[in-house]
């Protein structure tokens, strides 16, 4: 399990990433998504160990990645934004250079880089100089890369930027197949990426955690305004004083008249959607409207990200008093002495 | 460790990189020589010696040595590749000892290759063997001094051609600090013409090219070469934390 606590970190008096904590469960994958500049490089970057954290503690299957560096690295396969190929190597070389560093024993090189090799699909290209591939192929050089000596835990930040749809399908598949013995966490974006591929989410915006939980919670979650949209054939005024009587419907929005009788409403629904649509039915047909469409608007991943995004993450009053709480509790952070100047930040911000 | 020297040698050999530097080295090297030998003709009085030309091709150095050097970590940067490096279970400390040790060995191929000026020498006259091993000694010493720095001038930019100026540059000033030193000015201060005067390594490596080996000349050198690359360690370090 990997554990990360209040991690933190400042570059100057900015603050990118803010005290955020969660854990990664064995055999997970779990999606970070936000927008760009939202800290999920940094966030990475920290985690993998490459950059220092201001704050806070990341602790990969028991090992500290600040107190015992060596002995946690040896469990990360690593993808950064960037691929980090030579370009100067040919794919075999640098391949077989990476087994090196991630001490892959020289007896199992051969074997490790080829099933890599088989696994992402870059074995024609492995007598190539990287310089001369493709942005995908490099992408897929750097994944392999990652892999090499069976890491428990990956972090993969953007990992399908640069594939055709092809090959993000093809990686996609990857990622779900490195669940049965390994821990994913994986940034994006793409919003249908994630929701495709990951166990849990965890959203993330201007360096706050905005939700932490599984696709279908989080859709839950937001579907207290629900909407449903009916077509019904008979007689307007009557179909629309019908629908209006069934328990549960809160008001009709709209109703467009679509000619030969037929009607289109939007109807505006409180509790249980299915039963209350069960009823609508009945009570139409009872009726003698006949219905000719009915289904209600799920709200997608996509809906609850932007409304999560633009939530804004605490209250003025919350995050003054934090503030204040950081200035009191001591000069634990390098950059107390600007304490004021973000403070003005954020006023303006408001 | 040795992945990373490895492939910092890989880098050098498998790119015409070390053999364009080896073999403008060994011209260079070849012309004082031509002209150290053209000066004994007719003349009983010009002593004609190794350690001489030694002299005349640490000037070249200069200029060598920083493009040697340039890339070593300058590229990783720019590459990106330091990511890799800093997330692999590898100590920082290492990787920088396997890629001085990968320049060395570069540079000792360099050396090596003036190794057939002697053995014309031997061939056609004398050579006096425990002086010349004493200057390539000095020389061996010096050289490695400028390659750490060039090393830690690299660990500071991402720009592998300003780390070869800025590294030409201190190099330079390094060689004629000796020099400075002695200047009247200087002079008027005896306490900063010494401090300066103690930075100096041509008046060490005069002793070798005399066939002196003195301990204090080695503990010189080393300590340079540790100091050097504990900077370029340091170097990495910070950067890491003020990234951003």
């Amino acid at each position: 399990m990997i554990t990360i606590e209040n991690l933190t970190k400042y570059y100057g008096s900015n603050r990118a990433v803010n005290s955020i904590s969660f854990t990664i469960n064995d055999n997970e994958i779990l999606g970070f998504l936000g927008p760009n500049g939202a800290g999920k490089s940094t966030t990475m970057n920290m985690i993998a160990g490459y950059l220092p954290m201001t704050d806070g503690t990341v602790n990969i299957y028991g090992a500290d990645i600040t107190k015992e560096p060596l002995k946690a690295k040896k469990n990360i396969g690593y993808l950064p934004e960037i691929p980090p190929v030579y370009p100067d190597m040919k794919v075999k070389e640098y391949l077989s250079f990476c087994a090196g560093l991630k001490k892959v024993p020289v007896g199992e090189r051969t074997k490790e880089i080829a099933r890599v090799s088989e696994l992402l699909k870059i074995k024609d290209v492995e007598g190539k100089l990287i310089r001369n591939l493709s942005k995908g192929y490099k992408q897929r050089v750097g994944f392999a890369q990652a892999l090499l000596g069976n890491p428990k835990f990956l972090i993969l930040d953007e990992p399908t930027v640069g594939l055709d749809p092809n090959q993000v399908a093809e990686v996609r598949a990857i990622i779900k197949d490195l669940k049965k013995d390994h821990s994913v966490i994986f940034s994006s974006h793409i919003l249908s990426e994630v929701s495709a591929v990951c166990d849990r989410v965890i959203i993330i915006n201007k360096g706050d955690i905005r939700a932490i939980d599984t696709i279908e919670n989080l859709e839950k979650s937001f579907t207290a305004s629900q909407v449903l949209h009916l077509k019904v054939k008979g007689v307007r005024d009557k179909a629309s004083s019908v629908i209006q009587l069934v328990r549960g419907v809160k008001s009709i929005s709209s109703a467009e008249d679509e000619g030969n009788d037929i009607t289109a409403f939007t109807v505006q629904l409180e509790g249980d959607a299915d039963s209350i649509r069960d009823a609508i039915m009945a009570e139409c047909v009872g009726n003698g409207l006949s219905i000719l469409e009915i289904y209600t608007d799920k709200p997608n991943l996509e809906n609850v990200f932007i409304e999560l995004i633009n939530r804004p993450a605490k209250s003025g009053m919350e995050q003054l008093l934090e503030e204040m709480e950081e200035n009191t509790s001591g000069g634990e952070n390098e950059d107390e002495e600007a304490p004021s100047e973000e403070e003005n930040e954020e006023k303006e911000e408001e | 460790m040795f992945p990373i020297y490895k492939k910092e040698l890989q880098s050098f050999f498998y790119t015409p990189f070390a053999y364009a530097i080896a073999a403008l080295f060994m011209l260079l090297f070849s012309l004082s020589f031509s002209t150290g030998i053209a000066r004994l003709e007719g003349s009983n009085t010009w002593n004609f010696s190794f350690a001489e030309i030694f002299y005349s091709v640490i000037l070249y150095f200069i200029f060598l040595l920083p493009i040697l050097t340039m890339r070593t970590f300058a590229d990783e940067r720019k590459n990106g590749t330091e990511v890799l490096l800093m997330t692999s279970p590898i100590s920082v400390a290492k990787i920088v000892l396997a890629k001085f040790l990968a320049n060395i060995t570069v540079y000792i191929f360099m050396l090596l290759g003036t190794s057939i000026f002697p053995i014309i020498t031997a061939v056609k006259g004398q050579v006096v063997v425990s002086q010349l091993i004493c200057a390539y000694i000095g020389i061996f010493f010096w050289g490695a001094m400028y390659i750490a720095l060039g090393m830690l001038i690299s660990s500071f930019t991402e720009s592998s051609i300003i780390a070869a100026i800025i590294g030409e540059v201190v190099m330079f000033v390094l060689l004629f600090v000796d020099d400075f030193s002695n200047t009247a000015f200087i002079s008027q201060y005896p306490k900063v013409q010494s401090v300066l005067y103690s930075f100096a390594a041509q008046p060490r490596f005069a002793y070798f090219s005399e066939g002196f080996i003195r301990l204090s000349d080695l503990v010189f050198f080393a300590s340079a070469i540790i100091v050097l690359l504990i900077w370029t360690y340091i170097s990495i370090e910070k950067r890491r934390w003020n990234r951003g």
